[in-house]
C-alpha cells in the first residue's frame, strides 16, 4: 500500500513538474506569469485524446501531435498577446498577466465549443497492464509516464546547460539587455522559450490523459494553479525548484488522498503557497529576494 | 412603465458596479486580486447561512458577511502583499478556488454543490414588513412583484450612489493620493514616507469587504446561491469590468459593469460567446488601451464639451 502510493505520488509529481517547468521557463526569461499555460496543457491533452481514440495512434505519435499543436499555440500566444505589450511605455507589469488571462478564457471556451463539456475518455491499449514487484502492483502506464517525464527533464536540463541555444536562454533569463548586447538574438530566444514551454505543457497534457484516462475542458485551471503553486514553492524561475516542487506536491496530494480527505486535494497547493510565502518567500531554490526584483 | 425584467437587469448592473469597484480599489495601489469571486462567496454564504439557519435579520447577515470577507482579506493580504504583485494574483486565484472547494465539500453546512435556496429576499422582506404596518402595493398603483423589483432597485441604487460618493471623496483625499503614489512607483512612494504595506493591505481588504458586501446583496436579491455562482469565471468577469471600463478612474468600472451587463441582454444570441468576448476584450485592451475605455483625459474632454453624454465613450 505505502509503496504503491509512493509510486502514484512520484508519477503525479513528475507530471506536475513538467507543467511547472513550462511556467518557470517563461517566468525566468520574460518575468511573466503565463496564465494561459494551463489551457495550452488542456489542448495538448485533447489533441492526444483525439489522435488516440479516433486515429488509434500510438502514444508517441499522440505526443508528437500534441507537441506540434501546443508549440503552434505558444507561437501565436507570443505573437498576439505578449509581443505587442513588450517594451510598451506605461504598460504595468500586470498587463501581460491580464492579457494571458484573456487568452486562457478564450482557449477554455474554444475547447468547450470544439469538444463539448464533460469528461472524454482517453483510451490507451495498456491502461490496465500491470506487473507486481514483491507485493507492490505497478501499472505500465506509470512506468511509461515516468520514463517520458524523466527523459524530458534530463533532456531539458542538458539542453539548458550544454546547448548553445540553452545557454543563450539562460543568459537572456539572467539579463535580457546584457544578453542582447552580447549578440544574442533575444527576440528569437523569447519566442523559442514560449514555444518550448507550451510544448512541454502539451506533453504534460497527454501524460495526464494517460494517467487519469479522461480529459475535459475544465482541467486547465486546477493544473495551472498547481503549476503556479509549484514555482512559488520551488522558487520563481528555478528549473530545479520546479522539478523538486512538482515531486513534493505530487507526493503530498497522493498521501493526503490516501490517508485523509480526497475532497480537499486541490486545496493542498494553495496551503503550500501561503505557508511558503510566510516562511521562505523566495521559494526552496530561489535566490533573489522577490522584493528586490520587479 | 415599471417592468420587473428591466428592473432586475438594473439591479444586477448595480451589484456588478459594486463588484467592479471592489477590484478597482485593489488595483488603485497596483495590486491585482483574482480572488474577488471568493470574497463574494464568503459574503454571500455567511449572510445566507446566518439568515436561513440562525434566523438573524438580513441587515445583520449582510454586515457579518462583509465583515468576515474583510477579515479574511486582511489574513490573506498580509503574507502576500509584502511581495511583488504576481504573488498576490496567484495566491488570490488559489484562494478563490479553495473557498469554492470548501463550500462544495462542507456539505453539512453549505449543502455542497446543491447550494442554498430560500434565502430571505430583499424585496419580499421589505414588502412583508410594510404590509404589517398596513401598507399595500396597490396604494402606489403597483402590483406586488413590481413593488418588490422597484424596492430592490432603489435600495441598491442608494447603496451604490453612497459608495461612489464615499470613494470619490476617499480618492481625492490624502489616502487616495497615497494609493496613486504607490501605484505609480512603490519605491518612490515609500521613500516619501508612505507606509506602502499598510495602504496595500488597506486597499486589498477594502476590495474584499466590497466583494463580500456585493455577494451578500447578490444572495438576498436572487434568493439562491451555489458554488457555481462564484467560479474563476466570475473573478475574470469582475476583472473585465475594470479592465474594459477603465482601471485608473472611478467611473471606469462603473461604465464597464454597466456596458458589459447590458450588452449581453441586448444581443441575446451573443451570450453563448460571452467569455470569448471577455477574453478578447482582455487581450485587445492590454494591447491597445491598457488603461481601459475611460481615462482621465477622456473624462476631461467629455466634461469640457458638456452634455456630450457618457455613451459616446463606447
Amino acid at each position: 500500500m505505502f509503496f504503491e502510493q509512493l509510486i502514484n505520488g512520484i508519477t503525479l509529481g513528475s507530471i506536475y513538474a513538467i507543467v511547472a517547468l513550462g511556467y518557470t521557463l517563461v517566468f525566468g526569461v520574460l518575468d511573466i506569469i503565463n496564465m494561459a499555460h494551463g489551457e495550452i496543457f488542456m489542448f495538448g491533452a485533447f489533441v492526444g485524446m483525439l489522435l488516440i481514440s479516433y486515429f488509434e495512434a500510438p502514444v508517441l505519435l499522440a505526443l508528437g501531435g500534441a507537441v506540434l499543436v501546443t508549440a503552434a499555440m505558444g507561437l501565436l500566444l507570443e505573437r498576439l498577446a505578449l509581443r505587442p505589450l513588450r517594451g510598451k511605455k506605461g504598460a504595468s507589469h500586470l498587463a501581460s498577466l491580464i492579457s494571458t488571462i484573456g487568452v486562457s478564457i478564450i482557449l477554455e471556451n474554444l475547447a468547450h465549443h470544439l469538444f463539448g463539456a464533460g469528461n472524454k475518455p482517453f483510451p490507451t491499449s495498456f491502461a490496465d497492464a500491470s506487473f507486481t514487484v514483491g507485493s507492490t502492483t505497478v501499472y505500465l502506464v506509470q512506468v511509461i509516464i515516468l520514463v517520458i517525464a524523466v527523459l524530458l527533464m534530463v533532456g531539458l536540463s542538458l539542453w539548458l546547460r550544454k546547448a548553445k541555444a540553452g545557454k543563450a536562454l539562460r543568459a537572456t533569463a539572467e539579463n535580457l539587455e546584457t544578453a542582447s548586447l552580447l549578440g544574442i538574438n533575444t527576440g528569437r530566444i523569447i519566442v523559442s522559450t514560449v514555444v518550448v514551454a507550451s510544448a512541454m505543457g502539451g506533453i504534460a497534457g497527454v501524460l495526464v490523459g494517460m494517467a487519469f484516462n479522461y480529459v475535459n475542458n475544465q482541467m486547465g485551471l486546477p493544473m495551472g494553479l498547481k503549476g503556479l503553486a509549484i514555482i512559488i514553492l520551488g522558487g520563481m524561475g528555478s528549473v530545479n525548484g520546479a522539478m523538486a516542487g512538482g515531486l513534493i506536491l505530487g507526493l503530498a496530494e497522493t498521501f493526503v488522498v490516501a490517508y485523509g480527505n480526497s475532497g480537499y486535494r486541490d486545496a493542498i497547493a494553495f496551503v503550500a503557497i501561503i505557508v511558503i510565502l510566510l516562511i521562505r518567500p523566495q521559494g526552496i531554490f530561489g535566490q533573489a529576494l522577490p522584493e528586490a526584483k520587479r | 412603465m415599471i417592468n420587473p425584467y428591466y428592473l432586475q437587469i438594473a439591479s444586477f448592473i448595480l451589484i456588478n458596479i459594486i463588484l467592479g469597484l471592489s477590484i478597482y480599489i485593489t488595483l488603485s495601489t497596483g495590486q491585482l486580486s483574482l480572488g474577488n469571486a471568493g470574497f463574494m462567496s464568503i459574503g454571500a454564504y455567511t449572510s445566507a447561512l446566518l439568515t436561513v439557519k440562525v434566523g438573524l435579520p438580513m441587515v445583520a447577515g449582510i454586515l457579518a458577511g462583509s465583515l468576515l470577507a474583510f477579515l479574511i482579506g486582511i489574513l490573506i493580504g498580509i503574507p502576500t502583499l509584502r511581495l511583488q504583485g504576481v504573488y498576490l494574483a496567484i495566491a488570490t486565484l488559489g484562494f478563490g478556488e479553495v473557498v469554492r472547494v470548501l463550500f462544495i465539500n462542507w456539505e453539512s453546512l453549505t449543502s455542497g454543490a446543491v447550494g442554498i435556496a430560500g434565502i430571505p429576499h430583499l424585496g419580499r422582506t421589505m414588502l412583508a414588513g410594510l404590509q404589517e404596518r398596513g401598507f399595500s402595493s396597490e396604494q402606489w398603483g403597483l402590483k406586488n412583484n413590481e413593488f418588490i423589483s422597484l424596492t430592490i432597485f432603489i435600495i441598491l441604487l442608494a447603496i451604490t450612489v453612497l459608495l461612489l460618493a464615499f470613494f470619490s471623496r476617499l480618492f481625492a483625499s490624502r489616502v487616495g493620493r497615497a494609493f496613486r503614489a504607490i501605484r505609480l512607483d512603490e519605491k518612490a512612494a515609500e521613500a516619501m514616507g508612505i507606509h506602502t504595506t499598510y495602504y496595500k493591505i488597506l486597499t486589498f481588504s477594502m476590495g474584499a469587504l466590497l466583494a463580500g458586501f456585493a455577494g451578500a446583496l447578490f444572495a438576498h436579491v436572487t434568493g439562491y446561491i451555489s458554488p457555481a455562482d462564484f467560479t474563476y469565471h466570475r473573478a475574470v468577469e469582475i476583472l473585465v469590468f475594470a479592465v474594459f471600463g477603465g482601471s485608473e478612474v472611478l467611473w471606469g468600472p462603473v461604465f464597464g459593469a454597466l456596458f458589459l451587463t447590458v450588452m449581453p441582454e441586448m444581443l441575446r444570441g451573443m451570450s453563448e460567446y460571452r467569455y470569448f468576448i471577455y477574453g478578447t476584450i482582455l487581450v485587445v485592451m492590454m494591447v491597445f488601451r491598457p488603461q481601459g475605455v475611460l481615462d482621465q483625459p477622456l473624462l476631461d474632454r467629455l466634461r469640457g464639451r458638456r452634455g456630450g453624454g457618457g455613451d459616446d465613450a463606447a
